[in-house]
């Protein structure tokens, strides 16, 4: 079913539907009810304030994916530019009318809801990058005054959320829009030598760029024991509930680390450690398991995928998804610096549950139309 | 349309155009960087997808090693750790000769449980008959609390667990726990500091040594002399009682090994009973306090002087008239209106004459020695207690010549014995350490001025206890050298000193034919008495106290006073000293003549041979 093929260009609504890979639909719903279970959890056995809120908003987000997966790929293409011009607008209001919250300014406050523009932007950066060398040549990628266009596309929204100041986020953006550059085909000479420029400019960024509590924070990552009560009590309260989870867990609401407050952010950024003090190295592995299976099948619509834009697309929204978790689960656990990044699908929060959905909405439109033909100049039609 | 077919490499519809049979040049090309560019494409969604693989592996390893690293197997072996974990005790820290200075003792600390008391009234009434100092109502309070854990009591002794534990209550538990005891009690209080309830190092070696002492089984050794700090803290609390002073410091170092025999900071603490330490009663004056010296720093004046070749000690400086600089007077303390050689500025402990040998010195070379000799730097002791020196931020001729006499510099009492250390040992500035060195470590050392100044130096501080301020240090046989230090306090607010608050000091280094022991005594705002006609100068209050400490500590180190004799310094030898003018009814005729004849020189002198304000002797 997966990878049938199905050589028809244009689908019918019914067609298209009948077409979606409900099996992936299926998987992110499961994972999304992890994330129900565990806000239930954090909330003490309350479904209020956080589980009831998330389901909503996946619901929401259940029917904006279907509608972005129904969508016209050609659509995409065609108003990638124009929906990277809309969300770079809204990192830009943010950084002027933004609300504050925690020294940072990251948020619109529409009334009803927040919105964190720079969550949506993880996407977007990857839309506007495969709309940008979908019917690039080898030739075209070979040279470096073709790859100025691209990089101001990148270098802009990463600059102004570094801003914010965001530095996770600025981080995880780079580093998928590098990747959809690696994928494009650049030459990797172009990749060794940004490397070396990116290891000697450590230095000025240390002195001149990172505040005090991202040194810190890069600090304590290095020796969490600095600071047991302050900025390395995060890491440490996390290594805890881990350990104390063992193999099948503390079982359901019985965390103490969670429950009894040790562990800060814990509906948030650290939910994975309290769905590990719960549910135990098993629960901790279902999840895993859950993650790559979707990565899984991003990677094989990705790869089944018979045009460009669509390849890069997909790898690249796959590719945003891993970090996104990677990126979490690494940090809980002490292997990487604690930068707030969400558990995408788990944690709370709405704009990073959307941003998500649309890119699982956007693979699937991708699988729907996989055996569709964009040729160049597809996109100004 | 035709063309876009051919260039894109992914387009499904270039593959069955079946327009291969056109052999073209281009087209070639074009199929080759097709092929190319599809497999790089692939290649590198292959590597991706390796990575992808590579990092799940990564954080898959991480979730099983966290998770199950203390997997509990069953509780009969997490006991045993737990009872291991307990039995590591807190290491002993000894003196020199291996007697116990602070050592851990296991105890039991009750707790109850509060909701498994079932009956509160007979609970408190039998707790209270097997421990009496429990507070009845106050343990009625604990015991009825809403909780699961109170501590009721943290240091029980065994008999006491066993009668608790009679008593047949439920709710109450023990806890194996250890308790740091001080047998010297305060004697060594600042050097060792103290623990808290807890266990956990707070100030001095437990502190700085927390982590060692935790871990280690084998005894800390310190390089103290139990018996020398005590009779050091002795001398130093009858002085300060004597002289009603508010503070005292005592330090006695090995100048050859930079080894701590003694170091004594008054008001002190009993680090048993810790709410003793608040205050300022916690507070190191050896290393933390730093205060204007004073005098002692003429020593530092004359070695850097003599050490750089500059003066030479047999040079005259005009100490006639107090020096006006700006709105400040330098003038002395026991004015002796004429020029003074450099053994006569020491000994009469000249300002003005210090003073001028500093501008003979230069502002850079003054800051270069003190720097060198350690006084411009905090020192460096296994003590958390480290007080940083102040000097002046610009470094001014004014601030050259008052620091030459010990003012507008603080230094703390450690310092100072340091530098002295390093003036009288041959010229090497150690490292102090408090704990014991092995016979063959010594510590690094750095050179800071020449042997031959040392030796100057040397003879220099015997004559101020042979002849001049430090005649009360005198140990007959020891042959004790030494500088006097008298400075006033600086006033509040920074603002300018007061005359009757004053820092009085005397730092001796003996025997001076080959230096082993240093001895420092500090008063903080000494009073003069009856006996010292009123004065509280450090010749009067400090000198003594150094003489008393060294006439008992030879005893303890085993040293031998010398049968040697000194030979008498006669006139013609550049350390003679002639006797002061101002007490003529001591003067014998033949020093009164000599003494003329010397201003008559002078007078000749100061005719002929002037030489940019200083006088040079023709001998």
């Amino acid at each position: 079913m997966l990878f049938s093929q199905h050589r028809h260009p244009e689908l019918t609504l019914a067609e298209k539907i009948w077409q979606l890979n409900w099996s992936l639909v299926l998987l992110i719903t499961s994972t999304a009810s992890i994330g129900f279970v565990m806000l239930y959890s954090a909330a003490n056995g309350n479904i209020e304030p956080w589980a009831y809120q998330q389901m909503i908003r996946f619901a929401i987000g259940l029917v904006v994916m279907l509608l972005v997966a129904v969508s016209s790929i050609h659509f995409w293409l065609r108003y990638a530019y124009v929906v990277y011009l809309a969300c770079l607008g809204l990192l830009i209001v943010v950084e002027f009318f933004g609300a504050t919250g925690m020294g940072a300014k990251r948020w619109i406050d529409l009334g009803f809801m927040s919105l964190q523009p720079s969550e949506f932007m993880k996407v977007v950066i990857i839309l506007a990058l495969a709309r940008y060398f979908y019917a690039s040549r080898m030739e075209d990628v070979e040279r470096l005054s073709y790859l100025i266009f691209p990089v101001i596309l990148l270098v802009a929204p990463t600059t102004l959320i570094l801003l914010q100041p965001d530095l996770g986020t600025a981080i995880l953006l780079g580093a998928s829009g590098i990747a959809v550059f690696f994928l494009a085909a650049v030459r990797m000479w172009i990749f060794i030598t940004g490397a070396i420029a990116g290891i000697a400019s450590i230095v000025p960024i240390w002195n001149f760029v990172l505040l005090d509590y991202q040194k810190d924070r890069v600090l304590i990552y290095l020796r969490p024991e600095r600071d047991p009560l302050g900025a390395g009590y995060h890491v440490m309260q996390s290594k805890i509930a881990l350990g104390s989870g063992g193999l099948s867990g503390k079982g359901f609401l019985a965390g103490s680390q969670s429950h009894l407050s040790f562990l800060p952010e814990k509906h948030t950024d650290f939910i994975f450690t309290m769905l590990a003090e719960e549910f135990g190295l098993i629960g901790g592995l279902v999840l895993l398991s859950l993650y790559s299976l979707i990565m899984i099948y991003g990677f094989a619509i990705s790869l089944r995928c018979r045009h460009h834009f669509g390849r890069l697309l997909g790898m690249g929204i796959t590719m945003v998804f891993f970090l996104n978790f990677f990126v979490n689960i690494a940090m809980v656990m002490g292997l990487l610096p604690v930068v707030g990044m969400p558990l995408p699908l788990v944690s709370y929060g709405g704009t990073s549950l959307l941003t998500n959905m649309i890119g699982f909405g956007l693979i699937l439109c991708i699988f729907i139309n996989r055996d569709v033909t964009l040729r160049p100049g597809a996109a100004d039609r | 349309m035709k063309f876009a077919q051919i260039i894109h490499p992914y387009s499904p519809v270039a593959k069955g155009t079946g327009q291969h049979g056109v052999v073209l040049p281009n087209r070639l090309k074009f199929d080759g960087a097709r092929k190319q560019a599809l497999e790089t494409s692939r290649n590198r969604l292959l590597v991706t997808g390796a990575l992808f693989v590579l990092a799940f592996m990564i954080i898959g390893g991480r979730v099983i090693q966290l998770s199950l690293n203390n997997v509990r197997v069953d509780i009969a072996s997490n006991k045993l750790v737990h009872v291991d974990k307990i039995l590591k005790v807190r290491a002993d820290i000894t003196d020199r000769n291996g007697i116990l200075i602070a050592t851990s003792l296991p105890t039991a600390a009750l707790y109850a449980n509060p909701q498994q008391i079932l009956d509160l009234d007979e609970a408190v009434g039998k707790l209270t008959s097997v421990l009496p100092g429990l507070n009845p109502s106050k343990l009625y309070q604990l015991l009825s609390k809403n909780q699961k854990f109170v501590w009721l009591h943290r240091n029980l002794t065994p008999k006491l667990q066993f009668a608790v534990n009679a008593l047949g209550i439920p709710g109450l538990n023990f806890q194996q726990a250890e308790r740091r005891v001080y047998p010297h009690g305060s004697l060594v209080s600042h050097v060792v500091g103290m623990t808290d309830i807890d266990g956990k190092g707070l100030s001095g070696l437990e502190g700085y040594f927390d982590n060692q002492l935790r871990d280690r089984r084998q005894p800390l050794r310190l390089s103290l002399d139990v018996r020398i700090q005590a009779l050091v803290r002795f001398e130093l609390e009858n002085a300060m009682e004597k002289f009603t002073a508010i503070g005292a410091v005592g330090i006695v170092l090995d100048v050859n090994t930079g080894e701590v025999i003694s170091m004594v900071s008054l008001p002190d603490f009993n680090p048993n009973k810790p709410i003793t330490a608040a205050g300022v009663a916690g507070f190191n004056r050896a290393t933390k306090g730093v205060y204007e010296m004073g005098s002692t720093f003429k020593l530092f004046t004359s070695a850097m002087a003599l050490d750089t070749g500059r003066v030479r000690l047999a040079d005259r400086f005009d100490a006639r008239k107090p020096i006006k600089i700006s709105r400040f007077t330098i003038s002395d303390y026991h004015a002796k209106n004429k020029w003074l050689t450099v053994p006569e500025v020491i000994v009469h402990s000249s300002n003005i004459g210090a003073a001028k040998i500093a501008l003979e010195v230069g502002t850079n070379t003054q800051k270069r020695y003190l720097k060198r000799l350690g006084l411009l730097s905090p020192a460096r002791i296994e003590l958390i207690e480290v007080g940083a020196p102040l000097s002046p931020d610009l470094w001014r001729k004014i601030n050259t010549m008052t620091i030459s006499y010990g003012h507008g510099i603080a230094v703390s009492p450690l310092q100072l014995s340091l530098g002295v250390g390093a003036l009288v040992n041959g010229g090497v500035l150690l490292k102090a350490t408090l704990l014991k060195l092995g016979k063959e470590s010594k510590l690094g050392g750095i050179r800071v001025i020449k042997g031959k100044t040392s030796q100057v130096m040397r003879d220099l501080m015997r004559l101020v206890v042979r002849q001049g301020s430090g005649k009360r240090a005198e140990v007959p046989g020891y042959f004790v050298g030494g500088k006097t230090g008298t400075a006033n306090k600086p006033g509040k607010r920074r603002k300018g000193y007061q005359t009757r608050k004053i820092i009085s000091s005397f730092v001796a280094a003996f025997p001076t034919n080959a230096p082993k022991y240093l001895v420092l005594a500090l008063l903080d705002e000494p009073k003069g008495i009856k006996e010292t006609q009123g004065l509280s100068t450090a010749g009067w209050v400090a000198a003594p106290i150094v003489q008393k400490i060294i006439r008992q500590m030879v005893t303890i180190v085993g040293m031998e006073p010398s049968t040697k004799t000194e030979k008498k310094i006669v006139p013609g030898n550049v350390l003679f000293i002639p006797p002061s003018v101002r007490s003529p009814q001591k003067l014998t005729s033949a020093h009164r003549q000599l003494s003329d004849l010397e201003k008559k020189v002078d007078e000749l002198l100061f005719s002929t041979n002037k030489r940019r304000g200083r006088l040079v002797a023709t001998n």
